[in-house]
């Protein structure tokens, strides 16, 4: 291939000593350091890039830079990578995107002949009937999709975040941004400048001789200056409430997320240029004059060798300048400044080979250059909440009304000479900084105990006008063109919308899918907006643009996911599990053991010797105050007054609409100190709640609450031999049955550790002790007792074995047997609602469902063939109607190992749960079975024997 | 029957196609009358769906659908266009078995492809409990007549590839409720769809036309102020989302109804690589790829109520660690484009659709996050029973009254993210 | 991300917060019906404009806060501590 690279240019940014090698569509190809992957394969003469998304039209370099839509490659495992930015790195492979079977020849493009045929929601008009085939039209237009492919055996990304706290955030490098950054600077203000380029400078890096000056010193003032921290390759991604600011910074393909709350955004974004709307103004070989200077002044490639200039602006006739220093030929130059002047359309089959301009004139040529104006990308203002205002004499959208601590400055507010912009950044940066400090010495003020804050000048600074030079209105030509590059939306199609009631921009945007692609509407925005005002008649300030949404630029998940991850809680004891054989089970954040090796055996070891359990996870509140038992009384439906000293109560929460919410037990450790325990789950929220009430309702009371859960570690002793094997490693405290009766609690020592807490109760219907140590000692307290118990036949046992001998038992489980509609009643525990009680949560609910009956209840249900254990969730239906209605469900269930036969929980409408009754349960794989409904809700033991020995 | 300007086909399409003609209006400009039969506020899904039931099943042309911007500019346009029915309850189910049969006719019956693309639907437990709440919607899904079934890890891997089922995530996949019949649609598509459907049966669409007021003599409903004069009417049908309560407001009907933005993004497009809706309660996220290679996600409502739509940079950090919880492969796949649009959340998650104490005041509202899988079943209901006077007995549970008797539906048992 | 200005601990960001929803006044206990009650516990101003609301600074203080917000801009006019105003 011919080399497209020029002799050295002044301002090039390539570095001809290092020669980087990589790979495009499985061929070798060479670049320097410092080339983007769109500028090597330019300079290897490389001229399409990729096909175009419906009609698979070949597609060159449109604006060589960060926007532009034609440069979308893959590269390795990284879909979506913008060639045109992307800076070359050894060894990189990259292919065209989407193509097939070859980027030179793309079967599908036979779409391009049928082209007329594809118009604007052509989808919605077809593929109508028969249904049959509709399906079949999905997965055949499934494989039209765009875009490059993932790789699933990507690894995990880990990129770290950061939070930055700068006083003014500037977006834009280029010289409103530096100047803008160096002036708030000078006021007092740390400063973050982000650039989305590599370097800083903005259109100054590729404005040619004339500008490596100013650029040269802006750039010496910004190094020289501590105060301001410069990210390139950087781009502010969103700007929202309270001038919260996602930065992106991006390191090749690798991005980090930093979130800044800036306390004075200066939005210095420059403009971008747009193209023109004429028939083959996609064809490779078609550029605009930005993508020319790009190309010609910071890579030293040659951007075609004879050229047609439609110049507009003194972009295009810098890129004249240009062309004409790098030696190529200059065939023409069309001045749409001058009426007369008319660039009608490319003419080429697969490239650009010549260009007609008015009257019918061609002339041959394989590049055409285009300067026809601007978009304003006014993005992070609209986030901001400003409306942008189309301007008739500028022909672009400028900023209109923003919040105090957004300003605008430079280009995209104006024009000028390079001074004039420096001048204008100058002063916004100035005025950013008062704003700024203003704010953080308002917060340091707020802050309690923070530094007294210096002192700011309330003076604010008026801001020169820096207008924006006239324009004329050049949006679209004489003949059809692409708006909308990467959807491949022509003017016609949104004239098409149009008329065909979609008159509204955001209507006919979500009919065309025009700016809805990856470049966001970033280059032909307006031009879809001018389009779509000639069409239906009206302005383009009426018209309007559509609503900018974030991200400005586009974000990798890794980056945005960072490497956060939930937090997971192990016990004290965790180690001894793991090394003992325990199979893990994630209960909420706690990662518990679910048993030793046979749950079973774990039940009947218990239920006949002794068994321990690491009951860690329980939440645990600790209550001091004078008034404890009033908020026991307020919190529980229960009556607690009567709570003595070394007494434990049960009780149940329910919020104020009478719904369970939480249950537990709390014991009377000391006159004014109480001990309470919430459910795994329940143990945050519970907290809260108390602290809500005595916050909002009782302030007055004497009461203090502290989260204890992860201070204690938590064990259950429970069998027939518990006591013994308890009386061997407590002190300090009497275990028999007359002096530590059932639902007593004591503080005592445990193998040694003193206050620890003992509480007599029985969960699993045995008799059993809680024992709550200091945590740091809760691995020597469960070694102590299983050592010393060795001889009395102690084994550990899990969550399962724990979940089979609650149920045996019948007691329920807040969010498994009750719902998020279950109250007090249906749950069964209608004998702990105390309605004589003046009040407590959520009592009038409870003494209205008292009064007219729960219409649901908890039932205790025993499958007549005790060998079948119908899952969790099988439905109980009314057999007795033609169609099959649910009238309940099984809420838990189990094979008893003490039984020899299975139980079960279920929820059922109450007129179906009378004890004796026989109900049909629904199994999953679609068999009925029956069950009969209990008295009670115990399977096991009801006389509770076992329970208060 | 219909009377469209013209009709849809790939035979229409090519002759237009062949003639370069244009294509007539989907729907018509209308000047306002100064009053009509029926008065509907909001012109979003729901809205038209009603419109359109309101002609095509009952004859009733005389109404007018006034939107105070563009259609289907709402939620309608900013839902993640999941549909489904496996929910929780039997009257639940019931109601969105419905609507998926009416979704499944639509194209045809609209003339309108609105791309409803059945790939499946898949809500992953990542832990016993959710398993376990899995089971039960299967269950109840299955007592009503639904495709609804537990599916195992491996069997998650197999329709989609792309999860990952090792124990090396924070939230291991225990299985999944498989839903074979759920997918996605064009949500455009079955706005404009309904709209030139009503349009053409009669119903009067305006655009820009705010509601400013609403009448009331005595306790009736006589007509409704708007931007563009007062329409006189006997009846008014609140269809509108996130901005209910304000149009409740004026006819003196409090909801029990918050304003919470629901956010929802999507990715550039790759080429394709999953195939069903992925739903998980556990990490609040749900993905589906696009016909156009794009993955849409969604999550649950923010974390206070506000009428903004500008979104937040914190639920894209959430969004993005939870879909990469699931599918790490694509930590190298961009957020293009995030949004947000307002739902009404109700206590009990349940929709509110009937009569109000004042007589001819409908409302079709409180549709939190499930808005647009009701709208076509919505629109029939609402319809008949504006039509006969009578509550339909698949929306007799979703009353406004039930708040009043403390009797909530009990989807409320369903996990907070339900998609 | 919402700055709130604690007043025990000054401008912190939101998601230190948890947002109770807007303030209600809980009727009395003892004659209350369920008209009423019902209404305390389901029907909401849900204002579109200044809203007078209830957060809890969980990962700061653990104070409850009363908090006046615009629920359109979210602009937030005042935050106070509830226990100023219920002592």
């Amino acid at each position: 291939m011919t080399s497209h690279r020029l002799p050295v240019q002044p301002g090039e940014l390539i570095d001809r000593d290092d020669l980087v090698d990589f790979r495009w569509n499985g061929v070798e190809h060479g670049g320097f350091a410092g080339d983007t992957i769109a500028s090597a394969l330019a300079a290897g003469g490389v001229e399409v890039f990729s096909r175009s998304f419906k009609y698979r039209r070949p597609r060159g370099i449109l604006t060589a830079d960060f926007h532009d839509p034609n440069l979308f490659v893959q590269v390795g495992d990284e879909p979506n990578v913008r060639a045109g930015h992307r800076r070359l790195a050894p060894g990189m492979n990259v292919t065209a995107q989407g193509t097939w079977p070859s980027l030179e020849f793309d079967a599908r493009a036979a779409n391009r002949i049928v082209g007329r045929f594809l118009s604007p929601g052509f989808y919605y008009k077809t593929f109508i009937s028969p249904a049959s085939l509709r399906s079949t039209y999905q997965r055949i237009l499934r494989r039209f999709g765009a875009g490059g492919k993932i790789d699933p055996a990507t690894p995990p990304a880990h990129a770290g975040k950061r939070f930055a706290h700068p006083d003014v955030l500037v977006a834009g490098g280029g010289p409103a941004g530096m100047a803008a950054a160096l002036a708030a600077s000078h006021r007092g203000a740390r400063v973050m400048l982000v650039e989305e380029n590599h370097r800083l400078g903005g259109h100054l890096l590729y404005g040619g001789p004339d500008a490596a000056p100013p650029l040269a010193e802006l750039c010496a003032q910004i190094e020289a200056d501590d105060a301001i921290e410069v990210l390139t390759d950087s781009v502010v991604s969103g700007r929202y409430d309270h001038n919260w600011v996602g930065v992106v910074e991006r390191h090749g393909g690798e991005e980090h997320l930093v979130k800044a709350r800036a306390k004075c955004l200066v939005v210095a974004a420059g403009k971008i240029e747009r193209p023109f709307v004429f028939a083959g103004n996609d064809l490779p070989g078609v550029m605009l004059s930005g993508a020319v200077s790009r190309l010609i002044n910071l890579y030293s490639v040659a951007p075609g060798t004879r050229v047609v200039v439609a110049t507009a602006n003194e972009s295009g006739d810098a890129a004249i300048a240009d062309l004409e220093r790098a030696g190529v030929e200059v065939a023409e130059v069309a001045d749409l400044r001058r009426s007369s002047s008319q660039l009608v359309r490319a003419i080429g089959k697969g490239k650009l080979e010549a260009v007609e301009l008015s009257g019918g004139r061609k002339v041959e040529a394989d590049l055409l250059v285009t300067a026809v104006g601007w978009t304003t990308p006014t993005s992070l203002l609209n986030m901001a909440g400003d409306r942008p205002v189309y301007d008739p004499a500028a022909a672009r959208f400028l900023p209109g009304d923003l919040p105090q601590d957004v300003l605008a400055a430079g280009g995209i507010v104006g024009d000028g000479p390079v001074e004039s912009i420096v001048e204008h950044g100058r002063f916004v940066g100035f005025e950013a900084g008062r704003r700024a400090l203003t704010t953080r010495a308002a917060w340091q003020r707020l802050t309690p105990r923070a530094e007294p804050s210096d002192e700011v000048a309330a003076e604010s600074t008026d801001i020169p006008e820096l207008p924006a030079a006239g324009h004329p209105e050049l949006f679209a030509g004489p003949t059809d063109g692409f708006v909308d590059f990467s959807e491949d939306v022509k003017g016609s199609d949104v004239a098409m919308a149009v008329a065909e009631g979609y008159d509204s921009m955001e209507l006919a945007k979500r009919y065309t899918t025009a700016t809805m692609g990856p470049i966001q509407g970033k280059l032909g925005g307006v031009n879809a907006v001018a389009v779509h005002a000639a069409a239906a008649a009206a302005t383009i300030e009426a018209t309007g643009t559509t609503s900018w949404r974030p991200p400005y630029a586009p974000i990798t998940l890794g980056a945005l996911a960072g490497v956060d991850e939930d937090p997971v809680r192990y016990s004290p004891m965790h180690d001894w599990h793991v090394a003992n054989g325990a199979t893990p089970i994630v209960a909420g954040q706690w990662i518990r053991p679910d048993h030793y090796g046979d749950p079973s055996r774990e039940v009947l070891n218990t239920r006949s010797n002794v068994g321990i359990i690491d009951a860690s996870p329980l939440g645990k509140i600790d209550l001091r105050g004078r008034d404890v038992t009033k908020l026991l009384d307020f919190v529980y439906t229960n009556r607690w007054e009567s709570l003595r000293v070394g007494a434990v109560r049960y009780g149940v929460m329910c919020a104020e609409d009478g719904v369970v919410f939480d249950d537990g037990v709390t014991a009377r450790l000391e006159a004014d100190r109480y001990y309470m325990t919430t459910t795994s789950g329940g143990a945050g929220r519970v907290w809260n709640w108390l602290d809500e009430w005595l916050q909002t309702s009782f302030p007055t009371w004497d009461v203090r609450t502290t989260a204890v859960t992860d201070g204690y570690a938590a064990m259950n002793v429970a069998g027939p031999r518990s006591r013994e094997l308890l009386e061997r490693v407590a002190s300090e405290v009497d275990l028999s049955a007359e002096s530590f009766a059932y639902m007593n609690g004591r503080v005592a020592t445990v193998a040694g550790v003193t206050d620890c807490i003992i509480l007599r109760i029985g969960f699993t219907g045995e008799l059993s002790y809680e024992v709550h140590v200091p945590a740091g000692y809760g691995l020597h307290v469960w070694q102590s007792l299983l050592d010393a118990g060795s001889d009395l036949g102690i084994a550990p046992f899990g969550l399962e074995a724990q979940r089979i001998m609650r149920l045996e038992k019948g007691h329920f489980l807040v969010g498994q047997d009750t719902d998020g509609l279950t109250k007090a009643h249906t749950a069964g525990v209608g004998g702990l609602i105390k309605v004589d009680k003046a009040d407590f949560s959520g009592k009038p609910e409870l003494l209205w469902e008292g009064e007219s009956g729960a219409p649901r209840r908890l039932v205790a249900l025993q499958p007549v063939d005790g060998s079948v254990v119908p899952p969790e969730a099988s439905q109980i239906v009314d057999s007795a109607t033609e169609v099959s209605r649910t009238i309940g469900r099984v809420t838990s269930s189990r094979m008893s190992p003490t039984l020899g036969r299975s139980i079960c929980l279920a929820i059922v409408d109450t007129p179906y749960g009378e004890g004796g009754a026989t109900l049909t349960v629904r199994l999953p794989e679609g068999r009925d079975i029956a069950a009969t409904v209990l008295d009670h809700h115990v399977h096991l033991d009801p006389e509770g024997e076992r329970l208060r020995g | 029957m219909a009377r469209y300007p013209s009709r849809y086909s790939a035979l229409s399409l090519l002759r237009k196609g062949a003639t370069r003609s244009n294509w007539p209006r989907a729907w018509r400009h209308h000047e306002l009358k100064s009053s009509y039969d029926v008065v509907i506020i909001g012109g979003g899904l729901h809205g038209l769906a009603t419109a359109y039931y309101l002609a095509r099943n009952h004859g009733i042309t005389n109404v007018a659908v006034l939107e105070k911007a563009y259609i289907g500019g709402g939620g309608s346009g900013r839902n993640t266009a999941i549909v489904r029915s496996n929910y929780l309850t039997p009257e639940g189910s019931a109601f969105y078995d419905r609507s998926v049969q009416l979704y499944e006719g639509l194209t045809e019956d609209l003339n309108f492809n609105i791309m409803f693309e059945q790939r499946g639907h898949m809500t992953l437990a990542h832990n016993d409990a959710s398993l376990r709440t899995m089971r039960w919607r299967a269950e109840v899904n299955k007592l009503g007549g639904i495709d609804s079934k537990v599916i195992s890890p491996a069997e998650v891997k197999e329709l989609a590839p792309a999860i990952d089922i090792s124990d090396r995530p924070r939230y291991p996949i225990h299985g999944a409720l498989w839903h074979p019949p759920g997918g996605i649609v064009r949500h455009d598509a079955v706005v404009w769809g309904y709209a030139r459907g009503a349009d053409a049966r009669g119903a009067h669409i305006h655009q820009g036309t705010e509601v400013t007021g609403i009448d009331v003599a005595g306790d009736r409903v006589i007509g409704v102020q708007t931007s563009h004069g007062p329409v006189a009417t006997p009846i008014v049908i609140n269809c509108t989302a996130g901005w209910s309560t304000l149009i409740a407001d004026m006819a003196g009907v409090q909801l029990p109804i918050t304003t919470r933005p629901l956010q929802a993004a999507v990715t550039e497009p790759v080429q394709p690589f999953l195939d069903p809706v992925i739903v998980s309660g556990t990490l609040h996220v749900y993905v589906s790829q696009t016909a156009r290679g794009e993955l849409v996600f969604g999550a649950s409502v923010d974390p206070y109520s506000s009428y903004s739509s500008r979104g937040s940079l914190g639920f894209t950090e959430g969004l993005a660690g939870h879909v990469l919880e699931l599918m790490p492969g694509i930590s190298k796949m961009r957020l293009l484009r995030q949004w947000a649009g307002l739902c009404d959340m109700t206590p009990d998650f349940g929709p509110i659709i009937g009569p109000t104490p004042v007589d001819g005041f409908y409302v079709d509202v409180g549709w939190g996050t499930y808005g647009f899988k009701a709208g076509p079943v919505a629109g029939e209901q609402v319809a008949a029973m504006v039509a006969t006077g009578a509550i339909p007995e698949l929306i007799a549970s979703f009353g406004l009254e039930r708040f009043e008797e403390g009797a909530l539906t009990a989807e409320k048992g369903a996990a907070a993210v339900g998609h | 991300m919402l700055v709130i200005v604690c007043p025990h601990c000054g401008p912190r960001n939101s998601n230190e917060f948890s947002f109770l929803g807007e303030r209600s006044s809980r009727p009395a206990v003892a004659t209350t019906t369920p008209d009423e009650w019902r209404r305390y516990l389901y029907t909401k101003d849900n204002a579109a404009g200044s809203q007078l609301e209830r957060w809890f600074h969980v990962s700061g203080c653990r104070r409850f806060l009363d908090v006046e917000r615009d629920t359109v801009t979210n602009e937030i006019r005042s935050v106070r501590d509830v226990a100023e105003d219920a002592r």
